[in-house]
């Protein structure tokens, strides 16, 4: 009983944190779709020689993409060789998977903690675009990997070691 | 070596590869001296992210995404039928002429194959196929798509390595259109032993051109894509970028059949499938830094040369080694981790680097659809619910061909270089 109500807890939680995190990529893939676009606009079109939109579009790309890494965790998006761990008793299988979840876990909060250092060393250091900081783009890093900690975490709680087949064919007709 | 030992034990529990990488890397960090290489982890992460081209990767995923959506898939295969779906075994044909159509709009053999084992699988399962053939041959016409341009291997490479990332796609284009007539004259050869259904009638010229017309729309894509960048006109990424524009402009004027809603979450599913490739790329960086910390690339080196330094025996070890890995790993991890620790290697016996890339992408490619553990097939495994060894079981004869094909490209550099040549890449 008890740990049907962790479960319960752990997917609400879960989808509530990835429903948010899921309209911020949004909001910054489209930024990214349309910085690029102007970059080619400028390039072949205009010719205002804007200097921003490469870099921009790097720093995007790069929050977007990582962000999206806790999503792709509260999906099981990030496929392993399940091939070993699915021919165990169902005991030792549920054992083997949560233990991954939980040691996996260790690398998003190493990120997490060091990449916050990293990112305050980036209000020292200076992007070449509206003489912003560093911090901005860096803080990409720790911000992600504690989102896909605190994911990681929740779908931990919430698949108990159960195997979850990704749905690779989602979008496919 | 614990590094390793770490890695592989998880790996082999089930913990995906690129948080393998993950916990392998810090505890590599941690190896080389604890906290003052700790403390660079995060901006070997955001480095190893921070490289231009490697926006080309989520664009032509999206553009892939909404020409699937739209419903362009089907037409390409209608079209690819109404040309070879006539001869004995036709469908099996049509997947593989399809896959070359495709290879235009898609560049990840893993999506390729979950696409076609949801739709083409059932189609020729229905037909008469046997459900193990039909899922062999998805997987082998699999990796054209991502060996035709574009791809994100390659582009992963180029970057990496600092080659022209328009000169390794175009010698993409050979060896593809190779490996796609090379299946299909298996097929031919194998088709009445095997008793492939037969259409009863061949599409008239009529027919064929009507069908052409509808799936136009999707076959000028490619010409986009590729007359752009390699023509040197535009980067890599820019031609994703108009791609997507297009892509836009005939879901939402030609096709009519985008919404807004459906927009948003394609974006939101490109992030999810490009966060899927960075985490591996970021923590492989990690990774890859320790190797080269512990001067791996060098022993390594040394090693494959002390055995011998013929050029085609270091080339054949070179093909051996990175076939081996991709079976279990992957191959964008591999090319990072690997890539710096071989490509030296091809140097030193004076191979052209574009045609040493072309080597890895087509190596790692076949990689995806060999058994035990490729990709591709497990992929198709859990599409269809065949059973991975009797795909396998199958396969072998495509997966011969193939290596051929590979060996051909690998050992005969005037021909991997030809399509680079005309295009002025060289």
């Amino acid at each position: 009983m008890g740990l049907q109500r962790v479960e319960a807890s752990a997917r609400t939680l879960g989808n509530g944190l990835n429903w948010a995190v899921e309209r911020v990529i949004a909001v910054l893939m489209l930024a990214l779709v349309l910085d690029v676009w102007l970059g080619v606009v400028d390039r072949y079109l205009v010719h205002w020689q804007l200097n921003w939109p490469e870099e921009l579009a790097r720093y995007l790309m790069i929050w977007a993409a990582l962000l999206a890494v806790s999503a792709g965790i509260a999906r099981r998006e990030h496929i392993g060789i399940g091939l070993f761990v699915l021919n165990l008793p169902t005991v030792l299988q549920r054992t083997v998977l949560f233990a991954v979840d939980i040691i996996a876990l260790a690398a998003f909060i190493y990120l997490a903690v060091y990449g916050f250092d990293f990112a305050v060393g980036g209000m020292k250091r200076h992007a070449m675009i509206f003489g912003m900081t560093l911090a901005l783009p860096y803080a990409a890093v720790p911000v992600s990997a504690l989102l896909a900690a605190i994911q990681l975490l929740l779908v931990a709680l919430r698949d108990q070691g159960r195997y979850i087949p990704v749905d690779l064919t989602e979008g496919a007709e | 070596m614990i590094i390793a030992i770490i890695f592989v034990v998880l790996m082999v529990l089930g913990m995906p590869i690129g948080f393998a990488l993950g916990v392998a890397g810090v505890a590599g960090l941690y190896d080389m001296g604890g906290g003052m290489f700790l403390v660079q982890g995060p901006s070997k992460v955001f480095n190893g992210l921070n490289v231009f081209p490697f926006l080309a990767m989520p664009f032509f995923i999206l553009a892939g995404e909404i020409m699937n959506h739209i419903g362009i898939t089907s037409r390409l295969v209608k079209f690819a039928q109404s040309l070879v779906g006539h001869f004995r075994g036709g469908l099996a044909h049509t997947n593989m002429l399809a896959s070359v159509f495709f290879a235009g709009l898609t560049g990840a053999a893993t999506a390729d194959a979950a696409a076609f084992g949801k739709t083409l699988v059932p189609a020729m399962v229905e037909r008469g196929y046997r459900r193990d053939y039909a899922c062999a041959v998805t997987a082998a016409g699999s990796i054209i798509g991502p060996t035709i341009p574009p791809s994100g291997l390659m582009v992963v490479y180029g970057s990496l390595m600092g080659v022209s990332i328009g000169g390794l796609f175009a010698a993409g284009i050979l060896p593809g259109l190779m490996i796609c007539l090379i299946c299909m004259t298996v097929i031919a050869v194998t088709a009445r032993r095997k008793n492939l259904p037969k259409e009863e009638r061949r599409a008239s010229l009529l027919e064929i051109w009507k069908i052409f017309k509808s799936s136009i729309s999707a076959l000028i894509m490619p010409l986009i894509i590729l007359g752009g960048i390699l023509g040197g006109i535009v980067t890599p990424t820019e031609a994703a970028s108009v791609a997507v524009a297009y892509a836009l402009f005939i879901g939402v004027f030609v096709y009519r059949a985008l919404t807004v809603n459906d927009f948003i979450k394609m974006l939101i599913r490109t992030a999810r499938v490009t966060g899927v490739i960075f985490i591996i790329i970021a923590f492989a960086s990690i990774l890859g830094w320790w190797l080269s910390f512990n001067r791996i690339p060098q022993e390594v080196a040394a090693a494959v040369l002390g055995i011998s330094s013929n050029p085609y025996m270091v080339i054949l070890m070179i093909v051996g080694l990175l076939m081996a890995i991709g079976m279990v790993m992957d191959i964008n991890a591999i090319l990072i981790i690997l890539a710096p620790v071989l490509v030296p290697l091809t140097v030193q016996i004076g191979m052209d680097p574009i045609h040493a890339g072309i080597i890895f992408v087509l190596a790692l490619n076949i990689s995806l659809m060999t058994p035990p553990v490729g990709a591709c097939l497990f992929v198709l495994a859990s599409v269809t619910g065949e059973k991975l060894e009797k795909i396998a079981a199958q396969l072998w004869p495509f997966l011969i061909a193939e290596i051929g094909v590979l060996m051909l490209f690998a050992f005969w550099s005037d021909l991997a270089l030809l399509v680079p040549r005309l295009l002025g890449f060289r």
